[in-house]
């Protein structure tokens, strides 16, 4: 590990070294400004707004009238959460280990470079182009019952007897094509943040692994896989929590069905704020969503940075 | 020996074979998308015989698309600039230095992801209308990058955090400025992430509709993609999917074209030396 | 004025704090509107923001293009997807962002009225000398404690499609269309002996809004109700619903509507018949260009009940002048234009569109196509059911409706599963 020491250098005279830090922390803190200047500006300051919304009942036009606790108290009463929150856990803890593990297998498979390969990421990556909103709906016609092309190409290739109904056949199958379509759409995504961790990683520790007369798995397990933490941190920050607040793919692929059996906890939001317009109660979900994924997170961080720590800064 | 070379072989085979199948499966759907996009299909704007009639009527759709497409360019390219220079920018501060309400931002940053997008769409729009930037494209870029600043702060740390200290460090000996250590020396060590976080920032805003849709109100300010949704709109839900299929292409396109020039920003080995992924 | 006075509100509040912040916040979004003082000449070369939806776009697009060539005004057209309508409308509500007029579909309309986003314009609405020949269904659906908001803006019928091709292969009469809904259900088994993949009907069985759109107009041609006439308790096991519930639940059940007729929840609903594999089913008027266009032979008949009787859901849009609105002379200038003989008879007729006056159902263009003029007489017959909670209740795919739907269609018990979903859709109803 390299040692992320952040005060001076070890040849910067003793007295010098406070005045010197000081700058150095002004230097740091200017660098940062931007992005402190868009996230305060951008997203803290509309996340107030939303903590504040919770706290009222909040009509489309019109003054608002605080009425805390209801829109809290509420969620509790809605017939609809308790099964979205169980719901979206489940698909998170599904998608999370199908998604990792597509993405780190199409990441080594396209590491190396050989003939061909560009290809093979450009193929992997392509999905990435289209929205996902289109996305969903380009799956909902191919994988139609009646008039897509799946089923058909399934039974001329012997895999399929009769036709499936993918999309709303059952609660499982529901979920089943929800993931292969956010595999198809985030697979390369996340394949090439692995691979910029992979390619971070130099070629002479392999080379000294291998005389030392290490496998693969070897190989893999001691070099690869420590070496990637904070990339691997990365990928599972924007998969765990982009899966928790998943949308599009209940939204337009399966409707939240069949019979509520894949209606995801934004759903839930997006019906309290669009179509019964409780623009109040809406908030006070996003406001208990975003406290969970946060402490979600910090804890997620500190497990992942444990093995590091030593080195860390 | 010669079972070296056989198992070599096999071992390529099988590996052309796998990857190929996974290409397939992954090239599939667009694939289709496009040839269902020039064929006959009743009731389209193609409705006998192979053409173009389904681009022909996404071309002249609403204002046009040169002005779509004019409109998509705007925003990807303030939004992928500004991204990579607020990211690189930030990415290095917290890789490199300690300042007070690091943890905190960097913390707030991530947030970003964890807030339910279509509720915190409504006080955005507020706000832009305070800062006078309602139905702007500068104001719709500006949010898109926010929305991308966590992944590509994220990343740019981790690229920066990859370079050994000793190579600044030894810079800073010689008299050179932090700026300057950032711009001759680090840069060039981080352009794998600088790559990755443009080429995400650049999909993010070219593909994505419902944040155009809900912050532009114009329609000649309208991206390409809020077009082609509300061409593909039929009454009670259904979908005009010979249209939606036109769209899928004319949006996927630039993107093979700019992916495979980028492919040059992967080449491996221009960071060797570097120790933490 | 306004928003310079919250702006600078803001830039403070950023100054002083979070606190302040929230306090301030609320305060700027909390600010009333100021009703606008009309202005002399409604035709001044204003212009005039307008929405509407994707799915309507062509009526709205035809009326504006048509002011804006012989007007000063100008008219300038927002098509917003059909999904995200609500959001779009609701997220510009709170921002103070409306445009000047806007749209809705019909259905809706009580959401939004009674939300307070539309102007009452009542006396305007009154003065029309054709007041009382506008599209009934639509002035009731905008009018809200006694006021009336919105004019009828574009009319879509349900109506029963066959394929006349369809039905001579099947030694069938190509035409003649079925009246009652058994009769429907007997075609339907001839065709599917045809065979291959013919298919006798086909039904959204997962789409609420279809299944309002396609079934309740055989409920209440066989003299049943869905519901109350004020919208607040449901009457779903009452015995039309399931007499006409009963014969869609068959015809699935033997195979004769499409297999996939149970996950349809909308996107491929239309292009199911426009396949030319269906032969007979209840479709959105509207749709008859498209139809024509694909090359089919099609007959259009109205929907009936089991056994006899006529009618329909009109659906389509209302419009309104945004309550936010600073040009409603202008605003008005448009709607009350839009209603004119000219823009009638001469932009929607001339255009096989549906037209939004009784008085003019009988026009030049109205006599060349005999199927619109199915579809106009059974306007007068047709109903748009009012509730507050429609949406959330009935096409929402989360709503009580559609499960019960799916229960009644799909589910094991026809009788248990409207008995149950009627208290929940009930409830719903009666939710505030």
């Amino acid at each position: 590990m390299v040692a992320s020491n952040t005060s001076a250098p070890s040849t910067a005279p003793a007295r010098a070294r406070p005045r010197w830090a000081a700058r150095r922390q002004q230097i740091g803190a200017a660098y940062a400004a931007p992005a402190a200047v868009i996230v305060g500006v951008f997203f803290l300051v509309p996340l107030v707004l939303v903590l504040w919304m919770s706290l009222h009942d909040w009509p489309l036009i019109g003054e608002p009238a605080f009425n805390l606790p209801a829109n809290y108290a509420a969620i509790g009463r809605n017939p609809l959460f308790a099964d979205a929150v169980a719901f979206t856990l489940k698909y998170t803890v599904i998608v999370t280990i199908v998604l990792f593990g597509s993405a780190f297998g199409l990441a080594l498979g396209v590491q190396h470079h050989r003939r061909g390969v560009g290809l093979f990421r450009t193929a992997f990556f392509l999905p990435g182009a289209v929205g996902f909103a289109t996305a969903s709906l380009l799956f909902y016609g191919l994988l139609s019952r009646d008039l897509g092309p799946v089923n058909p190409i399934l039974q001329a290739l012997g895999i399929l007897h009769r036709p499936v109904s993918w999309v709303g056949g059952s609660a499982n199958l529901a979920l089943g094509s929800s993931i292969g379509l956010v595999v198809w759409r985030f697979a390369g995504f996340n394949m090439l943040i692995l691979l910029n961790g992979l390619q971070a990683i130099p070629d002479d520790l392999y080379e000294a692994a291998r005389i030392d007369g290490a496998g693969r798995w070897q190989q893999f397990t001691a070099i690869t896989l420590p070496l990637m933490r904070s990339t691997i941190a990365l990928v599972l920050i924007v998969m765990i929590t982009g899966s928790l607040l998943a949308f599009d793919q209940f939204y337009i692929l399966t409707n939240g069905g069949p019979d509520n059996s894949t209606t995801s906890i934004v759903m839930v939001i997006v019906r309290e704020a669009f179509t019964r317009f409780d623009l109040g109660s809406a908030a006070a979900v996003s406001v208990v969503v975003l406290a969970a994924l946060i402490a979600l997170n910090v804890l997620q961080l500190q497990i992942l940075r444990r093995g590091d720590r030593h080195g860390d800064s | 020996m010669t079972r070296g070379v056989m198992s070599n072989r096999l071992a390529r085979g099988s590996y052309y074979t796998t990857m190929t199948a996974l290409a397939i499966l992954f090239l599939f759907p667009l694939v289709w998308a496009g040839w269902a996009s020039v064929k006959p299909t009743p009731g389209s704007g193609q409705p006998v015989g192979y053409g173009l009639g389904n681009f022909v009527k996404l071309m002249h759709y609403g204002q046009g698309l040169p002005t779509y497409l004019f409109n998509s360019i705007v925003i990807a390219t303030l939004t992928v600039t500004g991204t990579v220079v607020v990211s690189t920018l930030g990415g290095y501060a917290f890789a490199r230095f300690r300042f007070p309400g690091r943890d905190l931002l960097f913390l707030a940053i991530l947030a970003i992801l964890m807030v339910p997008y279509p509720t915190l769409l409504i006080p955005l729009y507020v706000l832009l209308g305070w800062l006078d930037l309602q139905n702007s494209l500068v104001g719709l870029a500006l949010v898109l990058m926010m929305f991308q600043l966590p992944f590509a702060t994220f990343i740019m740390r981790n690229s920066f955090e990859a370079i050994p200290r000793e190579l600044d460090e030894a810079a800073m000996v010689d008299g050179a400025t932090s700026f300057q250590v950032l711009t001759h020396i680090l840069l060039h060590g981080v352009r794998a992430g600088l790559v990755t976080v443009g080429l995400f920032a650049f999909l993010a805003s070219w593909s994505d509709f419902v944040v155009p849709l809900i912050l532009i109100s114009s329609a000649d300010r309208f991206p390409l993609p809020v077009a082609v949704v509300n061409m593909q709109q039929n009454v009670f839900g259904s979908i005009d999917y010979a249209v939606l299929e036109a769209g899928v292409v004319v949006l996927a396109v630039p993107c093979i074209l700019l992916f495979l020039i980028l492919q040059r920003g992967y080449v491996r080995g221009f960071m060797s030396g570097s120790l933490r992924g | 004025m306004s928003t310079i006075w919250s702006r600078m509100r803001c830039v403070n509040a950023l100054v002083v704090g979070c606190a302040a912040l929230t306090v301030t916040l609320g305060l700027g979004l909390g600010c009333k509107s100021k009703p606008s003082a009309p202005s002399g000449n409604a035709d001044d070369g204003t212009t005039i923001t307008m929405w509407t939806r994707a799915a309507t776009e062509a009526q709205s697009k035809l009326l504006a293009d048509a002011y804006n060539a012989s007007h000063k005004n100008k008219v300038e057209l927002t098509v917003v997807p059909t999904d995200n309508y609500a959001q779009k409308i609701a997220t510009a509500a709170g921002g103070k962002a409306l445009p000047d007029l806007f749209a809705a579909d019909v259905i809706f309309a009580p959401n939004y009225t009674s939300k307070h986003l539309f102007l009452d314009i009542t006396a305007r609405i009154d003065a029309l000398p054709f007041k009382d020949a506008l599209a009934p269904a639509h002035i009731k659906l905008g009018t809200y404690q006694g006021k009336k908001y919105a004019i009828p803006h574009t009319i879509d019928l349900s109506v029963i499609f066959w394929n006349k091709e369809l039905y001579t292969k099947a030694g069938l009469d190509p035409e003649k269309g079925p009246t009652t809904l058994k009769e429907l259900a007997e075609h339907a088994r001839k065709i599917q002996a045809l065979g291959g993949d013919i298919n006798g009907t086909t039904e959204a069985g997962n789409c609420g809004g279809c299944g309002v759109f396609t079934f309740w107009p055989s409920v209440w041609a066989a003299g049943g109700d869905v519901m109350n006439a004020d919208g607040t308790v449901a009457t779903l096991d009452s015995k039309p619903v399931k007499d006409v519930l009963g014969i869609w639940r068959q015809l699935y059940a033997d195979g004769v509507a499409q297999p996939g007729s149970k996950e349809e929840q909308g996107p491929t609903w239309v292009g199911r018949f426009q396949s030319g594999k269906v032969g007979v089913a209840p479709m959105p008027s509207t749709t008859l260009a498209m139809m024509d266009g694909a090359g089919l032979k099609v007959g259009v008949i109205p929907i009936s009940g089991p056994d006899g009787g006529q009618s329909t859901f009109v659906g389509g849009d209302v419009l309104g002048i945004s309550a936010t609105s600073t040009k409603v002379e202008a605003a008005w200038n448009f709607m009350a234009w839009s209603l004119s003989d000219a823009a009638q008879v001469e932009v929607l007729a001339k255009h096989k569109d549906l037209i939004a006056r009784t008085d003019l159902a009988e026009n030049k263009y109205s006599a060349a196509d005999p199927r619109v003029v199915i579809s106009l007489k059974v306007l007068a017959q047709g109903k748009t059911p009012y509730a507050l909670n429609f949406n959330q209740t009935f096409n929402d795919p989360q709503g009580p409706w559609l499960a019960t739907l799916r229960g009644a269609l799909f589910g094991p018990d026809l009788d248990q599963a409207l008995t149950e979903g009627n208290a929940k859709v009930t409830a719903s109803l009666a939710q505030k």
